[in-house]
């Protein structure tokens, strides 16, 4: 199994993924593993052990062949470390990770100028080699007992999912020491913590690296375990001998100590984020590309927001950094090269963090800096001008000619757009939307024939689609006012019945109000129409049950409209609005980036006197789904309680007023089934993953099940050869297996036993549970892999189908044959085939008399003919039987059995009276049940007939004795 | 001209080829006046339904074989319209339960009450009551079944059921206890060859012994298909001599090359590939349990000694499941993973021990 581990390395542009090895010191024991070389050879494992008798041990430090920027992320995976007692009480002031503190560690401490403790040994072990052994470990059971020894097992990364990041700002060492922990319980090697539990030594830690998923589990423990015990054996006693050792070690072993901030995550999810400035990153964006291995994506791209960063999906040149994590995306490589883009690990990415000064020290670029000032600029300069509007509405609702006062109003209404600019994003729609009320008029006057420079100016009416809150109605009414329209609008609040609409609008000029009430007006909503005058019907897809007939008397009214009509809907496909599609222009507002927002709501904000940073209230904007209305609600809540707002409020706050989105079942099998959900920095619970589930509980599981062999799976990322091959069989056997568990429990929901309570159990069988086994790369849109539409819904119809026909054809040729349905399909189709089809295939024409006679002797019709070429498969398939009988043939056929009479066996009942109903009381399914009925039932029948059969004697018991043996007798005369 | 296979067929119980003791016993049944109600069992092509036919002659008379066919129709509670197609004769019904899918239960107990209420009309009938053949009767629901119960003793002055299953083991013992049991088992090859024989003779033409033991031989004990494949031999080659080759059924050859897939290759897409084949299958109205079972012996037959009886235990696995469960096509691609996986296993493990 312990193969030599190959690591291809790939080196950092920085150059400082070079790692060193040492062999610490001149130690009387020899490390078994020094190595001056850096990385030249990654050994499986690396111990470290300590004599017991002196601190000049061997420390041999092994280099740990990771890389930071590490092509291969998988192998350099998590390492194990063992701690000696020693309590690791410095944190390293970088972010580096101490690998394993061996006792050397612990000598590190000692030693002041750093305190990064030494790592022992890092080992990019491929999966195979489940456990690293220094060949001092293995020498020490032999030779003392005595001696303390650090045995590192490192095993490839496939760590549990680690505490959360927030753990990170403990002290590190518990930390590390919590989750060292926890591995070894996951290996259970009870061995290894009886060890532990023993008096001598308390902090002794031996870390059981966890068996890569690949490796099957066992296998990798069981090594994991021979090797263990002589080393844990060794450790106790020692360890506190040690402790004393390593006080009196004056010296830093900087080698190892280097190797150590080298080396990599000691366990995944365990690091600290740094305290850095807010804005860090401001300025700077990054893109992330493969698996981090102690954050999840979402984490970081949260990190790097928080400190100002910006993320983007895609890397171009003008990204400054791409944050690799383990298998990144080919595409995405190819992009760093190509652009020459800096990348940085992870562990780089939060030194950054806590580094880097961010806008104050200059550390910034002039560029983006002035960039900066201009924005804030911008954004006072507009807060100075709504300030100006303010103040002027304020005096006019002071002198009474205006009725409000902007204070009193909502944030929505009090900073609605006044101007094109002020709107956030749809720039071109709102521009489209402006042009064509400028020309409607000219529209109007030539008939509507000129399409006009967008095409608009054929239509009488527009209809904006959109999601709520992207400024839709806004857009309207401000477009209207620009125009010089008055803009009347109508929406939900209003009746918009078929007559209302009508009548209000006085569609057919039937009504003679203007000429009684002496106007010219026509009123509608309070406002006189003119001909300057503009028609929004807003949420036209809220027209609904109390608007009968709405929709289309708002279609008759564009038909014939004299005036321009905006309609607002949230969703273009209703059926509802299939009326208006002929004669509105379409035209769908998308949600506006981020940005488009940011500079508004900054904007507002600084009008408001709210001290909040971009990346803040970009974070709204994105969880909010660019929602404007809400952001603005949010804010206006927010500033009721407080002036400030940093990341994580507006992270709580926009959870709170989160909208609950639905996802496709397309967007859900691909996060099922994609490389993050079940990584080991997923964050999702069991009960998340269920929820997607429940998204849509009738398609989840049909399309887990036609995509789930569509994967990479990311736990084959380190085999190769057969042992890939036959790993990913196994993984789908298991979610196979899984799947067809799944079927069972369905069939108890959907099943005469309506056990609903078993859908999360259904839930966990049919969706996470095979998703788990083979999530990975390659569920996605597009390309050869591509996610599909689950066929078995398809299939299952075909099937419905098919089988009615057989149905039918069977029911016509029993009277001449004795066989089932499945008879009929498995034997008389096939022999019936060279009778009835191949002699049109063979001879054409001139077989169809013999075929029809053929038909004839089975009752079979012509459409029970196509039905038995439908049912054929393989090379009897009826596209390629079809294509063999000539369409003069088929068409002779036809003509032939039509023009001549035929003996039919039944004639269908269809039309002939009322069908029967039947009754649908519930099935009791218990045996016991139906003996309970039995008996009551035949009781009351029992009387019923005897009341029946003699109405006058039911009083007499005697007589009714005698009735009863009576009655059968009757009855049996009766009969004959 | 019908197929032989129908045109000479028997139309009365002495005039049944083999099982002679069971004619025997039907006739005296028939005779005796008190005929109870029955259930034959066997596999298809064994001759059930031609002795039920013979047994209803028997009992009622050449009228029985005046079929006529009635299409009933119902109205389920969702409102669904439910086609029943019965055939009738003026002495026995003849309900196929499966047509009405979800709703047997109450389409059963309508028509058998319906038919139970009404008496024997035709005064000149040799019995009072009237039968009702229920086929596929493997293919009831348990509700319908224990539904059944009570109706079979309730109206046994009325009517008698003859069942006719191909086995019982889906069949509740309650109702396995209220009837005779008949078991037709499949002919043995001499019975088979006589009954070609006499086929041959009927038809008419000489069968060449050789021929006559491909057939049975390919036939596996379904003499329905072994009659059918006669006759497709002699349209092919109407002396039957020399080396003949049976063509296989068009789904046969085409679950073959399913197997031929699974074995030849073992990889997600070719799971695939399977499975689209498996659908085309289904589709086409070939039961579950027969695509597996013609697969399993294929790949069985293709496979080295020591995986034969994995792969066996693991069909019969999963065949249980498919009655269990209602997606056929999941507990068949499990199937079909599991044995990749067994074979790629195997595979692997020789070539290693081969090294060693």
């Amino acid at each position: 199994m312990a193969q030599p581990a190959k690591v291809t390395k790939v080196t950092k542009p920085g150059g400082k993924d070079i790692r060193m090895f040492f062999g610490a010191t001149s130690g009387s024991q020899k490390t078994a593993t020094q190595t001056s070389g850096s990385g030249s050879q990654p050994r499986d494992a690396i111990e470290i052990s300590d004599d017991d008798s002196i601190w000049m041990k061997a420390a041999a430090a092994k280099s740990v062949p990771r890389t930071q920027g590490t092509s291969k992320p998988s192998k350099v995976a998590p390492m194990v470390v063992s701690d000696d007692e020693a309590p690791k009480k410095s944190v390293a002031p970088k972010r580096k990770k101490v690998v394993d503190s061996d006792e050397e560690s612990d000598e590190a401490q000692g030693s002041p100028p750093k305190k990064k403790k030494t790592v022992a040994a890092s080992k990019p072990s491929k999966a195979n080699h489940g456990v690293l052994l220094s060949s001092d470990s293995e020498e020490e059971p032999a030779k003392s007992p005595k001696k303390k020894q650090a045995a590192v097992a490192t095993k490839p990364s496939a760590a549990k999912p680690k505490p959360r990041v927030s753990e990170a700002k403990k002290p590190r060492a518990s930390t590390s020491k919590r989750k060292s922990k926890k591995d070894e319980d996951f290996i259970a090697d009870s061995d290894e913590e009886s060890d532990m539990e023993s008096p001598s030594s308390g902090a002794d830690e031996l870390l059981a690296p966890k068996a890569p998923s690949k490796k099957p589990a066992k296998r990798a423990t069981a090594k994991a375990k021979v090797e263990e015990k002589p080393a844990t054996k060794g450790t106790t006693k020692e360890k506190e001998k040690e402790k004393d050792q390593q006080v009196s070690k004056p010296k830093f072993n900087w080698a190892a100590a280097k190797a150590a901030k080298l080396a990599g995550p000691v366990a995944p999810g365990s690091k600290e984020v740094p305290d850095g400035a807010p804005d860090a990153l401001a300025g700077l964006s990054f893109v992330f590309t493969g698996e981090l291995s102690s954050f999840s994506r979402e984490e970081a791209v949260d990190l790097a927001k928080r400190f100002g960063g910006r993320v983007v999906g895609q890397p171009s040149s003008k990204t400054d950094y791409v944050v690799l994590g383990d298998n990144a995306g080919p595409s995405k490589l190819a992009a760093i090269k190509k652009h020459g883009i800096r990348t940085v690990n992870e562990d780089e990415f939060l030194n950054l963090i806590g580094t880097r000064k961010g806008l104050g020290n200059g550390n910034i670029d002039e560029k983006t800096k002035k960039k900066m000032e201009k924005e804030q600029e911008a954004i006072r300069q507009a807060a100075r001008e709504m300030e100006k509007r303010e103040e002027k509405e304020k005096k006019a609702a002071a002198k009474g000619t205006k009725t409000v006062d902007p204070s009193s109003q909502l944030w929505t209404t009090r900073y609605a757009p006044q101007s094109i600019k002020d709107i956030c994003g749809n720039k071109t729609q709102v521009e489209k939307l402006q042009q064509w009320l400028h020309d409607w008029q000219d529209s109007k006057n030539s008939g509507f024939k000129k399409p006009g420079k967008h095409g608009m100016n054929i239509y009488r009416a527009v209809l904006i689609t959109g999601p709520p809150g992207i400024g839709k109605t806004t857009s309207a009414h401000m477009c209207a006012r620009l125009e010089g329209y008055t803009p009347i609008e109508l929406n939900a609040s209003d009746t918009r019945s078929k007559k209302l609409v009508e009548n209000g609008m006085n569609i057919n000029n039937t009504s003679l109000d203007g000429y009684i009430k002496g106007t010219h007006d026509a009123l509608a909503a309070g406002v006189p129409f003119t001909d300057r005058t503009c028609l929004i019907m807003d949420e036209v897809d809220g027209m609904s049950a109390g608007d009968r007939g709405g929709v289309g008397a708002l279609n008759a009214l564009i038909k014939k409209t004299k005036i321009p009509i905006i309609c607002i809907a949230n969703d273009r496909q209703a059926q509802k609005l299939k009326p208006l599609m002929a004669t509105t222009y379409n035209m769908s507002f998308s949600r506006p980036q981020a940005a488009a927002v940011r500079s508004r709501i900054l904007t507002i904000a600084f009008k408001e006197k709210m001290k909040i940073p971009a990346n803040v209230i970009d974070q709204l904007i994105t969880s909010s789904q660019s929602d404007i209305r809400q952001v603005l609600n949010m804010l206006s809540t927010w500033k009721l309680s407080s002036d400030t707002m940093n990341f994580d409020e507006a992270k709580t706050l926009a959870k709170m007023n989160e909208k609950y989105s639905i996802m496709s079942p397309f967007d859900i099998t691909s996060k099922m089934l994609g490389p993050y959900l079940f990584s080991a920095t997923s964050r999702e619970t069991l009960g998340d993953k269920m929820e997607l589930y429940f998204q849509d509980h009738s398609f989840i599981p049909l399309f887990i099940q036609e995509n789930y062999l569509k994967t990479q799976p990311a736990k084959l990322r380190d085999l190769e050869g057969p042992e890939k091959t036959l790993k990913q069989l196994e993984l789908m056997d298991c979610a196979a297996s899984s799947i067809s568990d799944g079927d069972l429990v369905d069939a108890q929901i959907h099943g005469p036993e309506q056990h609903w309570g078993l859908m999360p159990l259904h839930a966990v069988c049919s969706a996470v549970r095979p998703a788990s086994f083979l999530y990975g790369t390659g569920a996605h849109y597009g390309g050869p892999g591509a996610m599909s539409f689950p066929q078995w819904l398809g299939q299952n119809s075909k099937l419905g189908k098919l089988s009615r026909q057989l149905t039918d054809v069977q029911i016509r040729m029993r009277l001449k044959v004795s066989g089932d349905k499945a008879e009929i399909r498995q034997s008389y189709i096939p022999a019936l085939f060279p009778h009835i089809v191949k002699p049109l295939m063979d001879e054409g024409t001139s077989a169809v008399d013999e075929v029809i006679e053929r038909m004839d002797e089975y009752y079979l019709s012509k459409e029970d003919w196509d039905t038995v070429v439908e049912l054929g498969v393989d090379e009897q398939r009826d596209e390629v039987v079809m294509k063999k009988i000539s369409s003069a043939t088929k068409s002779a056929l036809t003509r032939k059995y039509n023009g001549s009479e035929h003996p039919i066996p039944f004639h269908k009942a269809l039309d002939i009276g009322k069908p029967k109903k039947l009754a649908a009381g519930p099935a009791p399914d218990l045996e016991e049940a139906f003996d309970m009925d039995e008996v009551v039932d035949e009781l009351s029948d029992e009387e019923k007939k005897s009341n029946s059969d003699d109405v006058d004697v039911t009083t007499d018991k005697l007589i009714q004795v005698a009735k009863k043996k009576k009655a059968p007798a009757k009855n049996g005369k009766a009969k004959k | 001209m019908s197929l032989w296979v129908d045109q000479f067929r028997p139309r009365t119980l002495d005039s049944l080829h083999y099982h002679h003791g069971l004619s025997a016993r039907l006739k005296s049944l028939a005779s005796s006046g008190d005929f109870p109600h029955i259930l034959f069992y066997g596999p298809s092509g064994a001759g059930k339904k031609t002795r039920i036919t013979c047994t209803l002659r028997e009992l009622f008379g050449p009228g029985v074989e005046k079929l006529k066919i009635d299409q009933r129709i119902f109205l389920s509670p969702s409102k669904r319209k439910l086609e029943i197609n019965i055939v009738q004769s003026n002495f026995h019904i003849e309900i196929t339960p499966s047509d009405a899918g979800n709703y047997d239960r109450v389409v059963i107990q309508e028509l058998l009450k319906e038919i139970a209420q009404t008496q024997q009309v035709d005064l000149n009938a040799k019995q009072r009551f009237k039968a009702v053949v229920i086929n596929e009767a493997d293919s009831l629901s348990r509700d319908a079944q224990a539904a059944l119960r009570r109706t079979m003793e309730k109206y046994m002055s009325n009517m008698r059921i003859i069942l006719c299953a191909n086995s019982t083991s889906k069949l509740i013992a309650p109702i396995k206890s209220r009837c005779l049991l008949m078991r037709v088992a499949a002919p043995n090859p001499q019975e088979m060859e006589e009954v070609l024989n006499y086929v041959a003779k009927r038809a008419p033409f000489t069968l060449p012994p050789e021929a006559a033991k491909k057939i049975i031989d390919d036939s596996g004990g379904n003499l329905r298909k072994a009659i059918l494949v006669l006759e497709a031999l002699k349209m092919q080659s109407p002396d039957l001599s020399g080396p003949l080759a049976i063509a296989k059924p068009d789904w046969e050859t085409y679950c073959y090359k399913v197997a031929d897939l699974i074995v030849s290759e073992q990889s997600p897409a070719r799971v695939m590939e399977v499975r689209a084949k498996f659908y085309e299958l289904l589709s086409h109205c070939i039961p579950p349990t027969v695509i597996l079972k013609t697969v399993a012996e294929r790949v069985v037959e293709k496979v080295d000694e020591s995986l034969k009886a994995d792969i066996m235990h693991w069909a019969a696995f999963y065949e249980v499941r498919m009655r269990l469960g209602s997606k056929k096509i999941y507990h068949l691609e499990a199937w079909v993973v599991k044995v990749m996986s067994l074979y790629k296993h195997f595979f692997y493990d020789m070539d290693m021990s081969s090294f060693d």
